[in-house]
């Protein structure tokens, strides 16, 4: 409850400077839209020459493009400024400040501020699923949307777990800047059919590193029906990163020395 | 014209200095666009197994456009330019050129030019790394006439693609924050540009407006001239769209130099 009150006041306090800079809003959610564009046209363009894709077809496509997007924006929009700033702080020494918070240093410096670009664009990309499963002609169930919901937070979670993982490298490196670059270069892989994926490349993304599998899940969830094995798999995968991701900054932690005198 | 030379000789020099200073960087970069390049070939690689060829090309002819775009993006795409120039405007650090017999834009453009030579030298560390198992997929026409013509599209392309930028880094005279700009800008040139996917897949229609449009040469025009994607009648014609657009930006660059320098104020010895 307390952690809760934390976040809000957060949050309210994002929402006012969103006010106070609405062009900059404006460009950002801008910006956000024409990435989703770019990924939509690339399946657009694709599917011109042919009609299916590891047996996905077009709207299938769309929808696991849309749902990757979705677990993206979500990261996006409550996370990735604040982790984004945190190897940025931790050099500096600014890191200090959520140290004398009262909460976990991981809670207070990856939850201080809302993007509400980031949330608003999850809508569009929410919108982009549920055209792709009225041109599928999908009727899913309340459980189905239960489950779907339940995986993407799962995704959320994995998503945020690999983030905190990098962006916790600035506690043993001393410059970390691009290396948020990983990230973008890894979400590129959950924005592909399972299918695709054979060998080295199955192991590492499919098994090692669960981002194709965050993005497959619940579009399948849509498909073909919610599964339990699934979901609770996804969740399972999920508690393992999101606790090795807390074990390695607190560990990280250990080693912060500030850097005033 | 020599002493002009040799003072954008020196900025050259220093350039390549403080970009070897970045040499993990670099690197760094080349190994992410390993991972762009896996994802493209796990992607294509499944749109393969339907269809032997697509838009008249097969597989390999597909992986040698992208691995052709990631060497053309380390040597004449701009990276963080406009960045760069936009700090310049920012801290003041432009102050000092304006009081000395130095063009701004040829100064960065040295510099740029340097930043290519020393980043596109180690993109080739990890391409040549992986060449045993990407050797067999690389497929080049063996025109010679193609690689004569690339040359000059890939010197417009770096010309296009670093006045982008610098327009880009100008608009720091008019407003705070320029990183929106820049990756709304990033998200149409990564489309329109040929980076997602080769531009001649595209239908006829769209293809044929895109072809007037700058990005086109910023890294397709070239790599399509190196990889066989477009044939002579459409190159001829290419290249007076390319110079036509290396005027315009050019000029474009000038005009927001002059307009910005009016709005700037210098503050500060």
């Amino acid at each position: 409850m307390n952690y809760f009150k934390i976040w809000l006041a957060g949050a309210r306090y994002s929402l006012v400077r969103t006010m106070m800079f609405r062009g900059d809003f404006f460009i950002w959610s801008l910006v956000e839209l024409l990435w989703m564009g770019v990924n939509l046209l690339l399946v657009a363009v694709i599917y011109q020459h042919t009609p299916s894709i590891a047996g996905w077809t077009q709207y299938q496509m769309v929808m696991l493009v849309g749902t990757g997007m979705l677990v993206q924006r979500l990261l996006m929009g409550f996370f990735w400024t604040n982790l984004f700033e945190l190897g940025r702080n931790v050099r500096s020494g600014a890191f200090d400040f959520f140290l004398s918070q009262p909460g976990h240093p991981l809670f207070m410096a990856s939850t201080r501020k809302l993007d509400p670009d980031g949330l608003a664009n999850s809508f569009v990309a929410l919108g982009v699923v549920i055209f792709a499963a009225n041109k599928l002609n999908l009727h899913p169930s309340v459980l189905d949307m239960i489950g779907y919901t339940l995986v993407i937070f799962a995704g959320l979670a994995i998503h945020y777990s690999i983030l905190v993982l990098t962006m916790s490298l600035s506690f043993w490196l001393t410059s970390t800047s691009g290396i948020e670059g990983t990230y973008f270069a890894l979400t590129e892989f959950s924005r592909l059919p399972k299918g695709a994926f054979h060998g080295l490349a199955r192991l590492v993304f499919v098994w090692i590193l669960p981002l194709v599998v965050v993005s497959n899940t619940p579009a399948e969830i849509l498909f073909s029906g919610f599964k339990l094995s699934w979901a609770l798999g996804l969740v399972g995968i999920a508690i393992i990163w999101l606790s090795v991701a807390i074990f390695v900054f607190n560990r990280g932690l250990k080693r912060y020395a500030s850097a005033s005198s | 014209m020599i002493a002009v030379f040799s003072k954008y000789k020196q900025a050259f020099i220093l350039g390549l200095q403080s970009n070897l200073v970045y040499r993990w960087n670099f690197l760094a970069r080349g190994l992410f666009s390993l991972l762009h390049l896996a994802a493209a070939f796990i992607l294509w690689g499944a749109i393969f197994t339907v269809k032997p060829t697509i838009g008249g090309f097969n597989l390999a002819q597909t992986i040698t456009y992208f691995v052709t775009l990631i060497i053309l993006q380390f040597f004449i795409g701009a990276f963080n330019e406009d960045y760069q120039i936009s700090e310049e405007i920012r801290n003041g650090l432009i102050n000092q050129f304006l009081l000395k017999p130095i063009n701004y834009y040829l100064y960065r453009f040295s510099v740029f030019v340097a930043a290519r030579l020393v980043s596109g030298a180690l993109v080739l560390i990890p391409l040549i790394l992986i060449s045993p198992w990407i050797g067999s997929y690389l497929v080049f026409p063996h025109d010679m006439w193609r690689l004569l013509c690339a040359i000059p599209a890939m010197a417009m392309a770096a010309i296009i693609q670093f006045s982008i930028a610098y327009c880009f880094g100008m608009l720091s005279f008019w407003f705070l924050e320029i990183q929106g700009f820049v990756i709304l800008s990033m998200a149409v040139e990564t489309a329109l540009g040929g980076q997602a996917f080769p531009l001649d897949l595209m239908p006829k229609a769209i293809f044929n407006i895109a072809q007037y449009l700058p990005f086109f040469y910023q890294m397709y025009f070239p790599a399509a001239i190196i990889t066989g994607r477009i044939g002579p009648e459409l190159i001829t014609q290419g290249f007076m769209i390319q110079a036509f657009w290396v005027v315009v930006l050019l000029c474009t660059s000038q005009l927001l130099w002059v307009r910005g320098l009016k709005r700037h104020t210098a503050v500060g010895g």
